[in-house]
C-alpha cells in the first residue's frame, strides 16, 4: 500500500507505464462507450455552440450544421460525449498534479523557454494562444488531435493516424529548427 | 446520463496519464522535435500498441464492434498534420 502511495505521488511516470495506462483507458472507452478518444474535436463542438448564439448565419455552415439543412453537420454544435469527456480530462490532470503536489498557477515557470523566449510571461501566453489556434486549425483539417487522430486512429490501425503523426514530426521539427536556430 | 458519468471517468483516466507521462510541460513536447527526450513518441507508441493489441483481441472475442474509425484522405491527413506540428511546436503544449 505504501508502495502504491509512494507511486501515485511521483511527478513523473517512466512513459511506458503511463502509456499503458493510456492505453488501457483509450481501450475502456472502446469497451463501454464503443466510442474513441479525443480531445479537439470537444472544442470544435464548443465554439460551434459558442459561435451559433453569437452569429448564427456566420456559423451557418456545413462545418457545424445549417438550421433546417438535411446534411449532417461534421461537428455538431452541442454537448457532446466529447465535451463531458474533455471536462474530465482537466479533471484528471488536475488530479495528476495534486496527487504529486505540484498544482499550481503558472504563467511562465519552464526554464527552457525563458532560455529561448525571454522570461516575460505575456510572450508565453501569446505564443501558446496563436500555436493554440493553428494547431486546432491543423487538427480540423485532419479529423483529429494527437489523441483523436494519432492515439486513437492508431489502434484501430487506421491509415490515417500514421499519416498525421509523420506529418506533425516533420514540421515540427522544422519549427523548432528555425525557432533555436543554432541551439538546436 | 450513464454515458456521461462514463465520460467524465474515461476523461478522468485520459487527463491523469498524461499528466504523469509529463505531456504538460513545454520542454518535453519541444525536446521531442530536437529529438533529446523520446518521452512522447515513447508514451504515445505504448499506448497505441496496448489499445491496438486489446481492440483487436476483443474484436477477436467479439465482445465490441470497431466505433467510427477515423476516415484517410492522405491530403487532409498530411496538410492537417502538417500545421498541426507548427502549432505544436510554437504552442508547446
Amino acid at each position: 500500500m505504501k508502495r502504491i502511495k509512494a507511486f501515485i505521488s511521483q511527478e513523473a511516470w517512466s512513459p511506458y507505464v503511463a502509456g499503458i495506462l493510456l492505453g488501457i483507458v483509450g481501450l475502456l472507452t472502446v469497451l463501454l462507450a464503443n466510442a474513441l478518444l479525443g480531445a479537439s474535436g470537444a472544442f470544435e463542438s464548443l465554439a460551434g455552440l459558442i459561435g451559433k448564439k453569437l452569429s448564427p448565419s456566420l456559423f451557418s455552415n456545413l462545418y457545424w450544421g445549417v438550421e433546417g439543412g438535411r446534411a449532417m453537420p461534421i461537428m455538431r454544435p452541442e454537448i457532446t460525449w466529447s465535451v463531458i469527456l474533455l471536462v474530465g480530462t482537466i479533471l484528471g490532470g488536475t488530479l495528476g498534479a495534486l496527487t504529486s503536489k505540484t498544482f499550481k498557477f503558472r504563467d511562465n515557470d519552464d526554464p527552457q523557454w525563458k532560455k529561448i523566449f525571454g522570461p516575460q510571461p505575456w510572450k508565453r501566453w501569446l505564443l501558446g494562444f496563436i500555436g493554440a489556434i493553428i494547431l486546432e486549425y491543423g487538427a480540423g483539417i485532419a479529423g483529429g488531435c494527437t489523441s483523436g487522430l494519432a492515439i486513437s486512429g492508431g489502434m484501430t490501425l487506421a491509415p490515417a493516424a500514421f499519416i498525421f503523426i509523420a506529418g506533425f514530426m516533420i514540421s515540427g521539427i522544422i519549427t523548432i529548427k528555425l525557432i533555436y536556430g543554432r541551439r538546436f | 446520463m450513464t454515458s456521461y458519468v462514463i465520460a467524465l471517468i474515461l476523461g478522468i483516466g485520459f487527463g491523469f496519464s498524461l499528466n504523469k507521462a509529463g505531456l504538460t510541460k513545454y520542454r518535453n513536447i519541444a525536446n521531442q522535435f530536437r529529438f533529446t527526450d523520446m518521452t512522447i513518441l515513447k508514451f504515445m507508441m505504448t499506448a497505441i500498441a496496448v489499445a491496438m493489441i486489446g481492440i483487436y483481441v476483443f474484436r477477436g472475442l467479439g465482445w465490441i464492434t470497431f466505433p467510427t474509425v477515423p476516415a484517410t484522405y492522405v491530403a487532409g491527413n498530411l496538410i492537417g498534420g502538417l500545421v498541426f506540428g507548427v502549432g505544436m511546436a510554437l504552442a508547446g503544449y
